[in-house]
This record gives structure tokens, C-alpha cells and sequence, in this order.
């Protein structure tokens, strides 16, 4: 039976790759077949209905949570204009040397991918980012692949990252903040040797473009505009970190507490409630594609973690995991390609469901797991032509999300080895 | 009034330049203006830039692209080609003579590799005077996101010796190749 569940897991990456089924989709379906595959009944104790259904869809709440709250506070980094302040600034200091500002939207990136992922972190720092590095002649590719390293910095201190690893592994935050932080120096040392090869490869780049120029601008523009957001309302980002990392405060408050931060640093309070209310909203807008994802998630969880399909995975997912610790890391090293383009080592994908297996059939600790997973997310957030974030910096950029791909993946592989290779020696 | 539209659409293209959403027009103007003169100023060093002739420009929707590693200038020939025609149907042969449109896209980006020169960028910075920080009796003048376009477009135009700037080209093309391909 544990042959059919991978070859139905086969099918289901296949209709994901081929864009025949959302994600999202094919992940709930893959769960139902698993499920009867497992022998589940219909209704009752570990059943399709009660079990992967209706407790699956609800096992990653704490993650949407906080996914719905980092949205928030994204919108609240726009709508108050910190975001766009920050770039403003780094590309005033240091406009006339490309490798700085470069540098300066990769930390903005970072602080943003702190808050949250995906094309809404992208769009954050990128709307202003990268057509400001553009214009100072940093490269198309490299400007995108700037936004995308810098997001990846941040990654390993998303606090709804660290929900989601926490719930979807059974482990206490404090192990995965304890892993991130030494994920951390990994990505951000690719980062900035991506941005300082790169550079001093490609060099700079300025085109006569033919382009109209856009209407003339008005004062009632200006009046429409808001202003650049006070020094002190940009440390923004840094609140929801400095809560969780440093304070040890729980994740959803922290987030909360970066929202209160940004209102109170930039809003009369006489606008706070419109404020708060329509940021609140545009977040459910942005959070609505990962919450979908997280509830096909939770369910595929439920399904993989039955006991009739661990029984049948677990002989012959052992017969192929390495147990050696150099084995384990050379093997799940050339394994990075496989979470790309929805690959099955997708952590947002199928990824997830493999890595229940590996947890629910004890054949590595969770914490082994969460090493490997967290890893092939760096990989995942900058590299794979078809999440959300590549995409959308690579055309706003002018650029394909192929082109990104090649010209970033061999350092996010870097980043994964380094991952791979704590996980091995810490947690195997 | 030529070199008031002229200036208009440099404002234009200041505007259009991300960093500067929402700026005072007239301070837009103001660096227009003095980028502009830098520009005509600018006594630029040649350097020994291979030049490349490609087609796709038009596509791309590209003039010419410089690339300093290693240094080479791409004039897209299609672009070009299409902008003499172009000149020719608006009866602007007295601004922009035969052969210009090439000339202007060398000098256009030859000014943008002399711009990327430590003291010629100081030298714009404290020409264009926006102030970053200012510590005392000390200054530290910001970079102007786009004043380095309008500068190397005003030496094209001294350069090759233009009746307007390369703007005005810039425009009415982009108006016409997207006008043909909507039609």
C-alpha cells in the first residue's frame, strides 16, 4: 500500500506541476485518497471526515493567524508609507553608488520578510526598490534577485514561519527560533555575496528606454500623497522581532504590538479606526492565497500522520532515508532542485506532507526535519519560477522568473547546504 | 518655448522616477533645470567603449544600453532606424539631422558612463543641492534618482548638436510604437 501512497503523491505533484489542479486543491485531494488508501473510515476516530477533514483544515489556526496579522502589518508598512521611506532614503544616501543602495534594499527587504512573505513582502520592498536600483543602474536580474535574496534574510525570523513549523512539527517555538538563528547567518552572508558578485559581475547597466514620460505632476498629487513616515515609525519592522527574539513574547502579540507601533508612530488618532480597520481588510485580501494553502496543508498533515499510512510509508521511506551524516547531508543537498517549480520537496506543497511522513514514522527527529524543511525554504522563497514572490519581482523587473532562477540558485543552494549541514551535525 | 517643453518633459521624466512621487513640481523643475545645464556643460572624456548594433530594441522598447562590464554600448538599430522615420513623417529634419538619432544614443550613454566617475558625481550632487543630511555647517548632498537621464540626454543634444532634446524623440516615439501596436 505504501507504494500506491507515493505513487498517488507522484500524480499529485504532476497535476501540480502541469497547473492542471491549484496547489491548494490537489494537496485536499491527495489527503482524501491517501486517507481511504490508509484504510480510514469514513466517519468517526481517524477517519476521512472527522480527522483529516474537519481536524486537518483546522491544524495550522495559530499559523493563519499570524499569516493574517504579518498581512496586516504589511499593509500598515504601505498604506503608512514606511516602506517606501525607507527606500527613498537608502537610494538618497547612496544613489550615486549602485552596490549601496543594493545593499540598502536588501535590508529593507530583510526587515520586511520578517513581517511577512511572499509577493506581498516582494511588492513591499520591491515597488520602489527595484525600479530605484534599476534607475542607478544596477542590473534587471540583479535588482530582482536583490528583493528576493533580502526577503530570504528575513525568512528564518518570520514569526508566522515559525508558527507554521512549530504546529505542522509538534515542536515548542523556542526549538525552532533556536534553528532559525543559525540558519540566519547562512542566508544573510549569501545575500550580500550575491549582491557583491553580482555586481562586480554584471556592473552597471543604463538604458535609453523608450518610455513617455507620465503626465505632469500636480499639487493636487502632492496633497494626495502621503508624506515620508517619521525616523522612529520606521523601526517598525524591528517591533514584532525584538518582542518574539528578545522579550520571548508570544507570536501573535508581538505581531499585534508591531500593528499598535505602526499606528500609533504614523496616524492621528482621530484616523486610527479608519486606518486600522482598512488595513485589517486589504490584509485578508493578501493573506487569503496562504491561509487556502495552509488549511490543504493542515489537511494533508492529518492524512499523512493516520496510522494505517505511516504503517504502510514507513519500511520503505527508511529503505531510502539516509542515516549517515554525510550521507544525509549529500543527499538532501542534490535533492535542493525537487521544491522547485512545486516540486515534491515543496515545503508549501507536498513538501509538507513528506515531511509529516518523516516525523510520524519517527524515522528522523522533528527537529531533523524541521533542519532539512527550513532549508529547502530558503531555497523555495528566492528560486522557484512559479511562486508568487519570483514572479512578480522578475516581471516588475522586466525580467523572466527563469533568468532570476539561474542567477540566484547557486547561492540559496549554498544556503541550503549550510542548513543541512547544522542540521546533520546538531540534530541527527 | 521649445526649451520650455523641453523642460517639461524632463520634469516629466523626473516625476516618473520612483523616489520622487508626489515632489513639489517646482523643485522637480529646479532639478531639471540644473541637471540639464550640468548636462550641456559636461566636457566628457571618451573612453574606449566597444559598440554593438542590435535589433529587438523596439520590442525591448530600448534606444541603447550601456554596460560597464565589460564596457560596451548596444545601439538597437531598429529603434533607431524607426526614429529617423519618424522624424522625417514630423518634418523635424532641421532638429534632428540624418544620422543624428544614432549619434545622439552613443553620446547618450557615453555621458552616462563619464557620470558613473567619483568626482563628476560629486560635482552633480552639489550642482543639484538636495541635502540628505546636514550636520552643523556640513552637508551631505543626496542623489537624485533620474537627474543622471535628463543630464546625459542635454549632452547628447550639445554634443551632436540637436535643435531639442532626445526627450522630445523619446516621447513621440513611445506615443507612435504604441499607437501602431494597439492598431
Amino acid at each position: 500500500m505504501g507504494v500506491v501512497i507515493l505513487l498517488v503523491m507522484a500524480v499529485g505533484v504532476a497535476a501540480m506541476l502541469t497547473r492542471k489542479l491549484p496547489t491548494a486543491f490537489a494537496l485536499v485531494l491527495l489527503a482524501v485518497v491517501i486517507a481511504f488508501l490508509a484504510g480510514a473510515p469514513l466517519t468517526g476516530k481517524e477517519s476521512v471526515l472527522d480527522t483529516v477533514l474537519q481536524e486537518g483544515a483546522s491544524a495550522l489556526a495559530a499559523t493563519m493567524i499570524a499569516i493574517l496579522l504579518g498581512s496586516w502589518l504589511g499593509k500598515l508598512l504601505e498604506e503608512t508609507g514606511i516602506a517606501g521611506t525607507l527606500v527613498r532614503k537608502i537610494v538618497e544616501f547612496g544613489g550615486d553608488r549602485p552596490v549601496f543602495v543594493a545593499l540598502g534594499v536588501l535590508a529593507v527587504s530583510a526587515l520586511v520578510g520578517t513581517v511577512t512573505g511572499s509577493a506581498p513582502a516582494a511588492m513591499l520592498a520591491g515597488l520602489i526598490g527595484i525600479p530605484a536600483m534599476i534607475a542607478v543602474g544596477i542590473p534587471k536580474v540583479t535588482a530582482a534577485g536583490t528583493v528576493l535574496m533580502g526577503i530570504a534574510v528575513g525568512v528564518p525570523f518570520e514569526l508566522p514561519v515559525w508558527q507554521f513549523f512549530s504546529t505542522a512539527l509538534d515542536l515548542p517555538i523556542g526549538t525552532v527560533r533556536g534553528f532559525m538563528v543559525k540558519l540566519f547567518p547562512f542566508a544573510l552572508v549569501a545575500a550580500v555575496a550575491y549582491v557583491l558578485v553580482e555586481s562586480r559581475r554584471r556592473g552597471v547597466e543604463h538604458t535609453w528606454p523608450l518610455k513617455a514620460a507620465r503626465t505632469r505632476p500636480s499639487r493636487a498629487d502632492r496633497r494626495r500623497r502621503l508624506g515620508d513616515a517619521p525616523w522612529y515609525a520606521l523601526l517598525t519592522p524591528a517591533v514584532p522581532l525584538v518582542l518574539a527574539l528578545g522579550l520571548d513574547v508570544a507570536i501573535i502579540p508581538s505581531l499585534l504590538g508591531g500593528v499598535l507601533y505602526a499606528l500609533v508612530t504614523t496616524t492621528r488618532p482621530r484616523e486610527m479606526n479608519r486606518r486600522l480597520l482598512r488595513t485589517l481588510y486589504g490584509g485578508f485580501e493578501v493573506a487569503a492565497p496562504p491561509i487556502a494553502l495552509f488549511v490543504a496543508i493542515g489537511i494533508l498533515l492529518a492524512a499523512v500522520k493516520l496510522p494505517g499510512a505511516v504503517d504502510a510509508l514507513q519500511p520503505l521511506v527508511k529503505a531510502v532515508s539516509p542515516q549517515n551524516t554525510v550521507l544525509f547531508i549529500l543527499v538532501f543537498t542534490l535533492l535542493v532542485p525537487l521544491c522547485l517549480f512545486r516540486g515534491p520537496l515543496n515545503v508549501f506543497g507536498l513538501g509538507a506532507g513528506i515531511a509529516g511522513v518523516l516525523v510520524a514514522t519517527g524515522i528522523y527527529p522533528a527537529v531533523a526535519v524541521l533542519g532539512m524543511t527550513a532549508s529547502y525554504n530558503q531555497v523555495f522563497g528566492v528560486s522557484d519560477p512559479t511562486s508568487t514572490q519570483t514572479v512578480w519581482s522578475a516581471q516588475y523587473a522586466g525580467v523572466s522568473p527563469h533568468q532570476v532562477m539561474v542567477r540566484t540558485l547557486p547561492y540559496v543552494w549554498a544556503v541550503a547546504f549550510g542548513g543541512l549541514c547544522v542540521t546533520a551535525f546538531t540534530e541527527l | 518655448m521649445n526649451d520650455d517643453h523641453d523642460l517639461d518633459l524632463a520634469v516629466r521624466l523626473l516625476a516618473g522616477t520612483p523616489t520622487h512621487e508626489g515632489r513639489d513640481p517646482a523643485l522637480l523643475g529646479q532639478w531639471a533645470r540644473t541637471a540639464s545645464e550640468f548636462g550641456r556643460r559636461m566636457t566628457v572624456r571618451h573612453q574606449t567603449v566597444r559598440v554593438v548594433e542590435r535589433d529587438g530594441g523596439l520590442e525591448a522598447g530600448l534606444f541603447a544600453r550601456y554596460r560597464s562590464r565589460p564596457p560596451v554600448v548596444e545601439v538597437y538599430a531598429d529603434t533607431v532606424a524607426r526614429a529617423e522615420r519618424l522624424v522625417a513623417e514630423r518634418g523635424w529634419r532641421h532638429w534632428f539631422p540624418e544620422g543624428s538619432v544614432r549619434a545622439a544614443a552613443l553620446a547618450h550613454e557615453q555621458a552616462h558612463a563619464w557620470l558613473h566617475h567619483a568626482p563628476v558625481r560629486a560635482e552633480f550632487k552639489r550642482a543639484l543641492g538636495h541635502t540628505a543630511l546636514r550636520l552643523g555647517r556640513r552637508r551631505l548632498y543626496a542623489y537624485v534618482a533620474g537627474a543622471d537621464e535628463i543630464a546625459a540626454h542635454a549632452y547628447a543634444q550639445t554634443a551632436c548638436g540637436l535643435g531639442r532634446s532626445p526627450l522630445l524623440l523619446t516621447e513621440a516615439l513611445a506615443a507612435a510604437v504604441s499607437f501602431e501596436s494597439e492598431n
